[in-house]
């Protein structure tokens, strides 16, 4: 009845289900997928939690404080599901300073760095919060793109635990934008903003990786990714263009 | 970290000719733990020859049944379900974790829903649970299961499912796919194809009724009856899936050497620190890793998959020299700060200082 092995039933779209019957580099892959996104929320959430006391009213505040608490919360969604893998979601979380920074002017290009999984963006330091809406602005874009194709993933437990968190990071997008709009309304909030806009976008860039990238085959081959970098950084660069040009940004 | 928890059998019974069901309890501390959504299943181990292997079954039992059950099905040469099927009595104990899996949807008690199921052989076990706890739990929505066996001896929980569809009249219809029988209606012989969802489509479930799909059986009738269902209009997170443990090796492996035949001079004086203790133990430099040996000598070190690829098993060498048989996990950096893989690290000094803790 079953002589289907699972690299072919990956191969045609099939799903997996629980950590019983994923093949090991399978798993290798995956883990560290989950990894590189939980320590970019945890590095994120850090980065931004200043925001909270930076931001001006009340109502920036808050927002900041709600998606400083969401990122920690996605992070600690998609940990439970590396948990089932074995890894222990309690002491995972003391293994990194979150905070640390690299200098301002730093060039970490894509490279990953130190012994954590955080996207190469989230080592450079927020300067107060014109910078950190921007950042929160380019990078929740990025963020939204790449949860359309993690959505997709070949494990379903992560599959649905994307499709649970995507809203809430697009969400954070809206709220970011209604910053930036608050922000450029003044012309030093707007020079402030593009000289935030030119130091994030090149750094938001190199978070979708190298264009032919080897690995991205052997995910492919898995399941585990479907579009290829090159393409979800053309989407990325035109949602960018669409949303920062009407208010004279791009 | 996963843990371990022991459930006494209270019940077991043969339900086909290769499976049992069987009933456990946990200790009281542990209910908590054990409180399980429907559609999850429990991973269990045992020790053969003093190799531990793991397997997870699902939970078929409903949340409200007050208890844990599950269905084991006797695979050919699978160590675990023979010795399951062969071995265990009510009053034994068996260690599990708690329930893990996300193979179900949110109960809302006043929705009217349409589900529809799709089991193949064993692949009944999660069903059921969510079968039971949905039509107790869920008072106007309504099941269809679709079931495939090879045989009409083979259909597992045959009875139960007659019972429920007589309790809850009207909510559950059950429709049998037999692969070697003939049945009065053709539809319903055979395997689940392209073809027989089409006709299932058409004649007996209308797709663009149904709320939620639930599919737990072997790959290939995974990939066919997930394309049908999307092709009939279903979105990828109305579809959930529970592929069952058909990826999980079955046998017992030997021990690669045996202690007696290796000299004194192949021996390597093993040091390792775990949650601040530090323990020393002699081990082989060669047939067994610094994980298993650091297992026996029972130190609780993480591990996962024994592969070499999950990195859960990581720790960094203090003092000596090991080699890794195969890293799939550590880049090249963490390699140079001296972390390895403990399920693939094989010692190459006399003396070799391990820690876990950095």
């Amino acid at each position: 009845m079953n002589d289907m092995t699972i690299e072919d039933y990956l191969a045609q779209g099939g799903k997996l289900t629980s950590p019983g019957n994923v093949p090991p580099r399978y798993r290798g892959e995956l883990l560290r997928l989950m990894a590189s996104f939980v320590d970019s929320e945890l590095a994120g959430a850090a980065g931004f939690a200043d925001t909270i006391n930076d931001a001006p009213g009340i109502g920036n505040r808050i927002a900041a404080a709600k998606i400083t608490a969401e990122k920690l919360d996605h992070a600690g969604r998609v940990l439970a599901v590396m948990g089932e893998f074995g890894a222990d979601t309690r002491r995972y979380d003391d293994r990194h300073e979150w905070a640390a920074r690299v200098a301002r002017d730093a060039d970490l290009a894509a490279a990953r760095r130190g012994d954590d999984m955080r996207l190469s963006v989230f080592h450079y330091p927020v300067q107060g919060y014109v910078d950190a809406v921007v950042l929160n602005v380019l990078m929740g874009l990025a963020t939204v793109v790449q949860l359309d194709e993690m959505k997709r993933v070949s494990y379903a437990p992560l599959a649905d635990t994307f499709r649970e968190i995507a809203p809430r990071e697009a969400r954070h997008v809206e709220l970011g934008l209604n910053g930036l709009r608050q922000i450029v309304a003044r012309d030093d909030g707007r020079a402030e903003a593009v000289a935030a806009i030119q130091y994030w976008m090149p750094k938001v860039e190199a978070t979708f990786g190298q264009a032919g990238s080897k690995r991205f085959d052997t995910l492919a081959r898995f399941g585990l990714r479907h579009t290829e970098n090159e393409k979800l950084r053309q989407i990325w660069t035109q949602r960018v263009r669409d949303l920062l040009l009407p208010m004279g940004l791009a | 970290m996963s843990r371990f928890l022991p459930l006494q059998i209270t019940d077991i019974r043969r339900d086909t000719r290769d499976a049992v069901v069987v009933t456990l309890r946990p200790r009281p501390e542990d209910a908590a733990a054990f409180d399980f959504t429907q559609g999850q299943y429990l991973t269990f181990r045992h020790s053969f020859d003093g190799e531990e292997l793991r397997r997870s079954y699902s939970i078929c039992a409903g949340r409200d049944e007050g208890f844990l059950r599950v269905g084991i099905k006797r695979v050919d040469g699978g160590a675990f379900s023979t010795w399951a099927n062969e071995e265990l009595a009510p009053g034994m104990t068996i260690e599990a974790m708690p329930p893990m899996g996300r193979f179900f949807t949110e109960i809302n008690p006043s929705a009217a829903r349409q589900y529809l199921g799709f089991a193949g052989g064993s692949g009944i076990t999660p069903l059921l649970s969510i079968i039971k706890t949905t039509l107790s739990r869920e008072p106007k929505s309504q099941f269809t299961l679709v079931y495939a066996n090879r045989g009409i001896n083979s259909i597992m929980f045959r009875e139960e499912l007659e019972d429920l569809k007589n309790s809850y009249l009207g909510r559950l219809s059950v429709i049998h796919i037999l692969e070697t029988e003939g049945q009065e209606i053709d539809l319903f012989t055979g395997r689940i194809d392209a073809e027989k969802m089409t006709a299932l489509f058409e004649n007996w479930i209308d797709p663009a009724s149904v709320d939620t799909a639930f599919i737990c059986g072997p790959e290939p009738m995974m990939l066919t009856i997930a394309d049908s269902l999307k092709k009939a209009g279903l979105d990828e997170a109305q579809i959930k899936f529970e592929l069952f443990a058909s990826g999980q090796p079955g046998r017992a492996k030997k021990k690669a050497v045996s202690k007696d035949a290796v000299h004194a001079g192949d021996m390597t004086e093993a040091v390792v620190t775990l949650d601040g203790a530090t323990r020393a133990f002699r081990m082989p430099k060669q047939g067994e890793s610094l994980l298993d040996a650091a297992l026996a000598a029972d130190m609780d070190v993480p591990y996962a998959c024994k592969a070499g690829v999950c990195s859960t098993c990581r720790a960094k060498v203090l003092e000596g020299e090991a080699e890794m048989a195969i890293n799939h996990a550590l880049e090249d950096y963490e390699v140079a700060q001296g972390y390895v893989l403990t399920c693939q690290c094989y010692p190459l000094t006399d003396r070799i200082v391990v820690s876990y803790d950095e």
